[in-house]
């Protein structure tokens, strides 16, 4: 009989100390114990500031959550170039990540206070972030959208957004999903997130994954298909708990 | 005018208290500003022997606000109070007029208010209390709050203009409620030039009762001068504890109320809390032995660790509304050996829209596979749904999004002698007293 392989991935969260507040390890939680139900080797990697680049090029996943704006700063030291460029060859390359609000306006060209003053991004995605007005309104409320992607396609993302800013998707990235009920990226166009390669940055808290368990799935199966060069099919899970927080937000919206 | 506007209002607040739309705890208060946007500071004025004293925080206002009051009546003085939900100025207003009469006259000596985070600097427009209390500060409804350090600033710039007359009692082992106290001492010379003391410390000092790790949903862990991770030597929740900072050298103030002889109700965070009540009442110059009386008979406010017997069972809310308190909470329920296990989890606006914050409750140190664990409440499936991603798993937990029909099932299961523990988000919890007590609250 051939011998089964046995799976293992390592999932790298980026500065879990700093940049996680809005129940934003949720994601890492869905993420590891979905792989251990499926009998998935996962070693969860935490990269907190001062981490080393070998440890971070050995991940199979990659996430960063979102963070109050002072911490957001202490992060931005901490990436040097190395690093950076590590992060941006690891994306280029396919390898799966998933960036939360913050940390999507991060990944993106710049973001632009309601000062005027300009934060530089990491220039990895094709987007841009603006907060023009002092007291603009935040972008705060339950949000459903439909994905873009076929992977996806069969179900909505629900979530919970709550953004300060505003972001725009230039020609080189598609966006997460369109917006059905929320306000998604800027509240004006109607898309929400955006993907990359393998890489998805939303403003989706909630956290996204528990209740949207077909986008951790596809995460999973990306970060083993690339690692082991083969199609994966993953072992169906049950999931009606999961729906049924999924579809308590469809419903109470009337979608 | 005043006279015309309270009597207005108290005939408003009957009416609707009649009608049963709510008991009027804020909505006379409400009709009072819109005539005189000056009512609360005019009464409060013409009232000169009312002394009042202010309670924010995240956590532990209720309970503390239901401390100080009972040490104080219990020491002869006549003291008024705002419900916990009554906690922005419309509350306020509605508190003193329903405690005034027609010629705007207060009778009590005492008025102790807690208020909302975000409303303590529009209150402190209109009122100079006579003493100030910050508990903590903890991330709590960030969709309706924002983020901690977002209040913290708000707070801060609130002290700046705060009135030399004004004690301010804060507590020490949480790093941005000190800082408050020790960068108003550096910046305001009303407060530093007098002789008399000002600003007062309470705190813990007992390091048997720390912990060893900072807990998942900690604040405020970096210091509030120099932003270096703080050093602890005792931790004893969240980011609360004996702090320093390597960097700059600040470190937590010297504590003039450390302990209690008696703690009324159980957890560290009540140990806090009666901390707090204990330095307010002794800076009244309360005396120890009457302060110790009170606590020896306390009884917890409603909801806050409140026993209701039911069909001769015993049932103990803990109200539960953010990851420190979930974590205080079932630490506490932990320690007592609680077998029956209760989540109501709503989103209301009381509560909070957001509820990702349950995903940042440290669960799986307080839960273990032989309790009985039950969620209910318009949440409920989130809350099941969290419970399942538990690492280790705790086995089966019992879904049902009726609150009432959950109490009936484990009331019927339950033997005599065991205690159902209940831990709802506010909204929830007022749903589960009407169920219990049959009386509506708010």
């Amino acid at each position: 009989m051939k011998k089964k392989i046995k799976y293992s991935l390592i999932i790298g969260w980026l500065y879990p100390e700093l940049m996680s507040t809005y129940g934003d390890r949720g994601n890492i939680i869905s993420l590891s114990k979905r792989c251990e139900w499926r009998d998935i080797d996962i070693e969860i990697r935490k990269l907190e500031i001062g981490f080393k680049i070998k440890d971070l090029i050995e991940c199979n996943i990659l996430f960063m959550g979102g963070a109050q704006d002072k911490q957001q700063e202490i992060v931005s030291t901490d990436l040097t170039k190395d690093k950076i460029n590590s992060i941006s060859k690891m994306i280029e390359n396919n390898i799966p990540g998933l960036y939360i609000c913050g940390a999507y306006q991060l990944l993106g060209k710049y973001y632009k206070k309601a000062d005027g003053d300009i934060i530089q991004g990491l220039k990895i995605f094709d987007i841009y972030t603006e907060n023009l007005e002092i007291n603009a309104k935040r972008l705060v409320g339950d949000i459903i959208i439909n994905p873009t992607i076929d992977d996806l396609k069969s179900n909505t993302l629900v979530g919970f957004e709550n953004h300060g800013g505003r972001t725009y998707l230039g020609n080189n990235i598609s966006p997460l999903g369109i917006v059905t009920f929320g306000f998604g990226n800027n509240g004006i166009d109607k898309t929400e997130g955006a993907i990359y390669k393998n890489s998805f940055g939303t403003y989706f808290h909630g956290p996204i994954l528990p209740k949207n368990p077909h986008l951790a799935d596809l995460i999973i199966k990306k970060a083993l298909e690339i690692k082991y060069h083969k199609i994966i099919k993953l072992i169906p899970l049950d999931d009606s708990l999961e729906f049924e927080a999924h579809n308590y937000i469809l419903n109470k919206l009337n979608h | 005018m005043n006279s015309c506007i309270i009597l207005i209002c108290k005939l408003i607040s009957i009416i609707s208290k009649n009608l049963n739309l709510g008991n009027g705890s804020t909505w006379p208060g409400h009709i009072a500003l819109k005539i005189n946007k000056n009512f609360i500071k005019e009464l409060i004025d013409s009232n000169r022997q009312l002394k009042v004293i202010i309670i924010a925080g995240t956590n532990g206002k209720t309970t503390t606000s239901s401390l100080i009051a009972n040490i104080i009546s219990d020491n002869g003085s006549k003291v008024l109070q705002n419900m916990s939900g009554a906690n922005l100025l419309n509350g306020i207003a509605s508190t003193l007029l329903l405690n005034s009469n027609i010629n705007g006259e207060i009778s009590a000596k005492f008025a102790i208010f807690e208020i909302d985070e975000n409303s303590l600097s529009i209150i402190l427009q209109f009122i100079i209390p006579h003493q100030l209390i910050f508990l903590n500060l903890f991330r709590d409804q960030l969709d309706r709050y924002g983020e901690v350090n977002s209040i913290a600033k708000k707070w801060s710039t609130t002290l700046e203009n705060i009135s030399s007359n004004t004690k301010i009692i804060l507590n020490a082992d949480d790093p941005r409620i000190a800082w408050l106290g020790m960068s108003i001492f550096i910046k305001n010379h009303a407060i530093n030039d007098k002789s008399e003391k000002k600003i007062f410390y309470f705190g813990l000092d007992n390091p048997k009762l720390s912990i060893d790790l900072l807990q998942h949903a900690s604040d405020s862990t970096y210091c509030p001068r120099c932003e270096t991770k703080l050093n602890y030597k005792t931790i004893y929740y969240s980011h609360i504890g004996n702090w320093n900072c390597s960097k700059c050298n600040l470190k937590r103030p010297d504590l003039d109320t450390s302990t209690s002889l008696i703690y009324p109700l159980n957890g560290i965070y009540n140990q806090y809390n009666t901390n707090a009540a204990v330095l307010s009442a002794k800076i009244l110059g309360i005396e120890s032995k009457k302060i110790n009386s009170t606590l020896k008979k306390f009884k917890p406010a409603f909801g806050r660790q409140e026993v209701i017997i039911i069909e001769g069972k015993k049932i103990q809310l803990f109200l539960s509304k953010n990851p420190t308190s979930m974590n205080q909470s079932l630490s506490t329920i932990r320690d007592l050996g609680g077998k029956h296990i209760l989540f109501v989890l709503n989103n209301q606006i009381p509560d909070g829209r957001d509820i990702s914050w349950i995903w940042d409750v440290d669960f799986e140190i307080y839960l273990n596979d032989s309790m009985n664990i039950y969620t209910s409440g318009d949440r409920c499936y989130d809350m099941s749904l969290r419970l399942k991603y538990l690492q280790p798993n705790i086995g089966n937990i019992i879904t049902n999004k009726n609150i009432k029909n959950t109490i009936k099932i484990l009331l019927n299961k339950i033997p005599d002698n065991e205690i159902i523990y209940i831990l709802p988000t506010y909204s929830a919890m007022l749903e589960v007293r009407k169920i219990l007590t049959g009386k509506k609250i708010l």
